[in-house]
């Protein structure tokens, strides 16, 4: 089971509380995690991967175990730690507020 | 990392600076040495709001010698739920000058100098030049992109933080020791994707808690002591009341601070954003597409054949709606569209007319041919049609 953390407004699109869990069959990376999400959540298509291109938008970055992952190969392996559900996945996002 | 240099030159303190500093001086961190940085310190807080009220009180409090304060606004009722610094009756009175009276009050020896003033490309390098450090406590995309473009440009250090409901994040942005805004966030959201607190609302406290974290990095970088927030992003979750730490790192291809910037001077920011002015009231918008709250009175009371679509949120709708009105949240607008006849005319609005104007665009997209924003929105209305009705 793997652990989503969701920027605020995405989680009020995807109308959740708190982090998703997903389940993955196979190597748990970033392209299976996140495609696992939008098939759950098609509203969120287009929000942090582009429709086309599924690369990264802009104004969104990836995290695990402290690290960033932004520009990580979106097959690369996850840490143990996220695969496990033990530490999540962070989607954060850019916000202006103050 | 390196220790940063402490800034200007230090001055005597004086008797009553003594007793006023006296648990600082205290610390053997801080001292009379220390305090003596603090009081040769310059730091421009751009924004005198929701972060720039907890932390201009504490940074004058804490005696930093030379205080700007940057904010072009009024003080508004809806801005006492957590903008500390002002108080119930300097409603109606310029943030700046409400600002200046609260710190001289808390802190008479440290010196206050106020600009009363958008910042903007054309101002920015002359507003924080004359400091050393800038902190952004402003609400808006272009504002902080301008900010942090402007301290790069410039070698200062922008203590950055940004809020929206019950989450936060901080960090120090001090090329080249660590990354810039533009190496975390290359772009901007859309408009209309990310909601501002304006529309999507913030608990009171958080602007404490953030503002709060951004004056301990002034302080910190003031005094040289401790390990600075730079390359690293926290991230406060108030509900879990959680925090979380992640690194961040320079952008190699950045723009502005990367190996071959190309960004060498301040750019049209609200063109970068994709904006054409924030949630303001009145903003201008194409006026095809527009109708102003006079003319939506006047054929209610013709008794013309339209709909109103409400774009807002349902605790928004709570508050005070338009009475036969659809609701149905920018949000959801696109999947739920098949509730709305594309044959029909609707005259759509939100709060304030921004969210509306991205509705509009959305059903024109979808075939609707007659679709008209309402200009300022149900705020608007309640201005200048239905004053009994409530503002937030
Ligand atoms: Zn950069």
């Amino acid at each position: 089971m793997i652990r989503v953390a969701l920027p605020v407004h995405l989680r009020t699109l995807a109308r959740v509380s708190g982090d998703v869990t997903l389940d993955i069959d196979g190597p748990v990376t970033q392209r299976s995690v996140l495609d696992a999400l939008e098939a759950r959540y098609p509203m969120l298509r287009g929000t942090i991967r582009d429709h086309v291109t599924h690369k990264r938008r802009a104004f969104i970055r990836f995290f695990a175990c402290e690290q960033d992952l932004s520009n990580e190969s979106p097959d690369a392996p996850l840490p143990d730690a996220v695969a496990k559900g033990a530490e999540p996945y962070l989607i954060v996002g850019a916000m202006a507020g103050g | 990392m390196g220790t940063p240099t402490p800034f200007g030159s230090a001055t005597e303190l004086s008797a009553s600076e003594i007793a006023r500093y006296s648990r600082h001086l205290l610390i053997p961190e801080v001292a009379t040495e220390g305090q003596k940085r603090l009081k040769a310190a310059k730091v421009l807080v751009i924004g005198a709001g929701g972060l720039g009220s907890p932390l201009g009180l504490y940074l004058a409090a804490a005696g930093v010698g030379q205080l700007g304060i940057v904010d072009f606004d009024v003080v508004e009722f809806s801005n006492l739920q957590r903008q500390v610094l002002h108080t119930t009756p300097d409603v109606g009175r310029r943030k700046t000058e409400s600002a200046a009276a609260h710190l001289r009050a808390i802190n008479p020896e440290i010196q206050i100098t106020t600009y009363d003033t958008r910042i903007s490309s054309a101002n920015a390098m002359e507003l924080i030049r004359p400091y050393d450090i800038v902190i952004d406590g402003t609400d808006n995309f272009p504002t902080r992109y301008l900010v942090n473009d402007a301290c790069v440009l410039l070698g200062k250090s922008n203590i950055y933080g940004s809020i929206y409901r019950f989450e936060g994040q901080v960090s120090v942005f001090a090329p080249p020791a660590g990354p810039c805004y533009r190496c975390l966030f290359a772009e901007p959201p859309p408009p209309g994707m990310v909601p501002s607190c304006a529309e999507g609302g913030v608990l009171g406290i958080l602007p404490g808690v953030i503002g709060c974290m951004q004056a301990t990095e002034a302080v910190k970088l003031i005094l040289g002591i401790g390990e600075p927030l730079i390359g690293r992003l926290l991230l406060y979750d108030a509900l879990e009341m959680k925090f979380r730490e992640v690194r961040i790192q320079r952008d190699p291809q950045c723009p502005l601070c990367g190996e071959q910037p190309t960004l060498r001077e301040l750019i049209d920011y609200e063109q970068f954003c994709g904006v054409r002015g924030q949630e303001a009231p009145g903003a201008p918008f194409e006026s095809d597409f527009e109708i102003s709250v006079e003319e939506v009175k006047a054929r209610m009371d013709r008794g013309d054949d339209f709909d109103i679509l409400d774009v807002r949120n349902p605790e928004e709708w709570q508050i005070c709606r338009l009475g036969s009105a659809k609701l149905v949240p920018l949000g959801e607008l696109q999947e739920r569209m098949r509730e709305l006849d594309p044959a029909r005319e609707w005259v759509v609005h939100c709060r304030s007319g921004a969210r509306s104007a991205k509705a509009v665009e959305l059903l024109r997209q979808a075939g609707f041919v007659n679709v008209k924003n309402v200009r300022g929105g149900i705020s608007e209305w309640a201005s200048k049609i239905d004053p009994s009705m409530p503002k937030y």
